[in-house]
């Protein structure tokens, strides 16, 4: 059931007056709302739902015994119940999504040299969203651990913080303290909740449809058949890639942010306009924030501390693994394993320089803009992303090869132009650019609309996102990119 | 050592390493209060307190501060 499709629709309209009808009862509220996560679950992943119910009962068990270590001071019990729990939940990331990665790795090195197996893994297939909730799960011991929450003594509570169906399949990936404590206040109709979050619903549509999935249609038609496309093409369709995914899972979370405020939960936010960003450490703040914070808080804090004797040394070290946990958390191949190197390594000259320590402030001129030196600096930045995410479009190493082999034996060709789809995604493209210039340059500028119109601006944009949406969408109901992690 | 001989030492050395001459922390003071102080700042004056204090914090004690208030308290426990 994709988020912004009929199905998703009709199945949040009734859950919304069923959650709303039951809010002065908030036993029911939750439990209501737990049944219609489980259920939106089994919709996508029946055969994993069962997965999920077990993980979440062993991790709250888990969660219950460090408490109760803790209470009774047994110290050693609480770090081996929290090395269980970080055990268990990298096994589950290990067994279903990398075990066959890594089988078929040893395979290939073992008939290198000669040694042929037969060995596979074929048959584990990866439940859905499991990258994003079993990052929350292991973040519920790890918090009560370093005394962050104490134990969440509901289970239901708890369930419902791993499987809130708005955020399971593809995040913001949550944290344990500020949604657990959101289930214990009550959730009264809000008519500004409701409606905050179903302009971001309709805001993210618009980026889904009109841009992500329209750009998709060019980027695809080149990448797809890069060996009879210019060099021209495909370094255009590469340059488009970073602005489709970035439409694509922000256009995502906007809904998932949207359909929680409209519940009346205010989850994580995912995106703050990553390519006004000078750095590639600047980028990563900015770009995916929740898994970023996560990982900073659960691995490169922790490995930086470690290894705080090393001085810089160290630093980088923590950057580099952290980086490659990064690559890796998107998917079981080396373009991902590469694609988390290849960041990690461009935070070395920054650390040695001393800029990563420091916060640049970005210079601007008379009429608030960034001057030249530093609008040059965030295109050589968004070229640097580019660059890593072609790893990251290839389905292998070779094909990332092919393609950068392609491209210095195909500089004589013109540049493949789909006229209609350009026009379309251009127009929706840079109304997205409009809103993300103004944001992030002029945030307390409205836009100028005659007095008249100044009263209805709230309806006239919502009228405007609605025919925008159905004058350039394309209702095909294609899968989000993030939706395969 | 008091506990406010150890806020003002914990304050000279925040000012030192986050170049921020007139910070002023209190035991209710979070990192989301001090805009130098972030998860990179965060190892640079652990280091600096250890070598200014004398002592050595375990990664569990540093992962569990809120704010300046449980940072002192760690420190009382040590000194």
């Amino acid at each position: 059931m994709v988020v912004n499709s009929l199905s998703f629709l009709c199945f949040f309209l009734v859950v919304l007056v069923v959650y709303y009808l039951l809010s002065t009862k908030k036993v029911l509220q939750n439990s209501f709302l737990l049944a219609c996560s489980y259920w939106f679950y089994a919709q996508v992943d029946l055969k994993m739902t069962g997965l999920l119910v077990l993980l979440t009962i062993i991790f709250w068990g888990i969660g219950y015994g460090i408490q109760k270590a803790i209470e009774q001071e047994k110290e050693r019990l609480a770090s081996r119940l929290t090395t269980l729990s970080v055990v268990v939940g990298i096994g589950a990331l290990f067994y279903f999504k990398y075990l066959n990665f890594f089988i078929g790795s040893f395979v290939a090195a073992a008939d290198l040299i000669g040694i042929h197996l037969s060995w596979t893994a074929s048959h584990i297939i990866v439940p859905i969203g499991l990258s994003f909730f079993t990052f929350k799960l292991m973040s519920y011991p790890l918090d009560i651990y370093h005394g962050k929450i104490g134990h969440e003594y509901n289970i239901f509570n708890f369930a419902n913080f791993i499987a809130f169906f708005p955020t399971i399949l593809s995040g913001p990936i949550d944290r344990p303290k500020p949604f657990l404590k959101q289930l214990t206040q009550s959730r009264l109709f809000n008519p500004d909740n409701l409606m905050t979050g179903f302009r971001r619903v309709l805001w993210g549509m618009f980026m889904k449809m009109c841009i992500a999935d329209r750009l998709d249609l060019y980027i695809s038609a080149v990448w797809n058949n890069f060996e009879h496309h210019s060099a021209v093409s495909i370094l255009f369709a590469s340059l488009l890639y970073p602005f489709q995914m970035y439409a694509d899972f922000s256009g995502y979370s906007e809904m998932a942010i949207g359909v929680s405020l409209m519940l009346g939960f205010k989850v994580a936010e995912n995106f703050k306009r990553p390519f006004f960003t000078l750095n590639i450490s600047q980028y990563w703040s900015r770009w995916h924030m929740s898994l970023t914070s996560w990982l900073t808080d659960y691995v490169f804090m922790p490995l930086n501390i470690k290894l705080r004797d090393w001085g810089t040394n160290g630093t980088i070290a923590a950057i580099m693994l952290n980086m490659t946990f990064i690559g890796m958390w998107h998917g079981a191949d080396w373009t991902f394993f590469l694609f988390g190197i290849y960041h990690g390594l461009w935070y070395i000259p920054l650390m040695v320089s001393g800029q990563f320590f420091k916060k640049t402030k970005i210079k601007v001129n008379n009429h608030g803009l960034p001057t030249s030196p530093f609008a040059m600096k965030m295109v050589g930045n968004y070229i640097v992303v580019t660059f890593g995410l072609m790893l990251f479009h290839s389905t292998d190493i070779s094909e990332f090869w092919a393609v950068l082999c392609r491209i210095p034996e195909a500089w004589n060709g013109g540049l493949f132009f789909d006229m209609p789809t350009m026009v379309n995604a251009a127009i929706c493209s840079i109304a997205l650019i409009y809103v993300d210039f103004q944001e992030e340059w002029f945030p307390n500028k409205k836009l100028y609309l005659p007095r008249f119109a100044e009263t209805y601006r709230w309806e006239l944009t919502i009228a405007l996102e609605i025919i925008a949406i159905l004058l350039f969408g394309i209702f095909d109901n294609n899968q989000f990119i993030y939706f395969q992690f | 050592m008091e506990r406010k001989d150890i806020l003002a030492q914990v304050q000279d050395v925040f000012r030192e390493e986050l170049e921020v001459d007139d910070l002023v922390l209190t035991d209710e003071t979070t990192a989301d209060d001090v805009e130098e102080w972030d998860s990179l700042s965060h190892v640079q004056l652990v280091v600096a307190l250890e070598k200014s204090f004398g002592i050595k914090f375990t990664s569990r004690e540093i992962l569990s501060w809120d704010n300046v208030g449980d940072l002192i308290d760690c420190i009382e426990k040590k000194k």
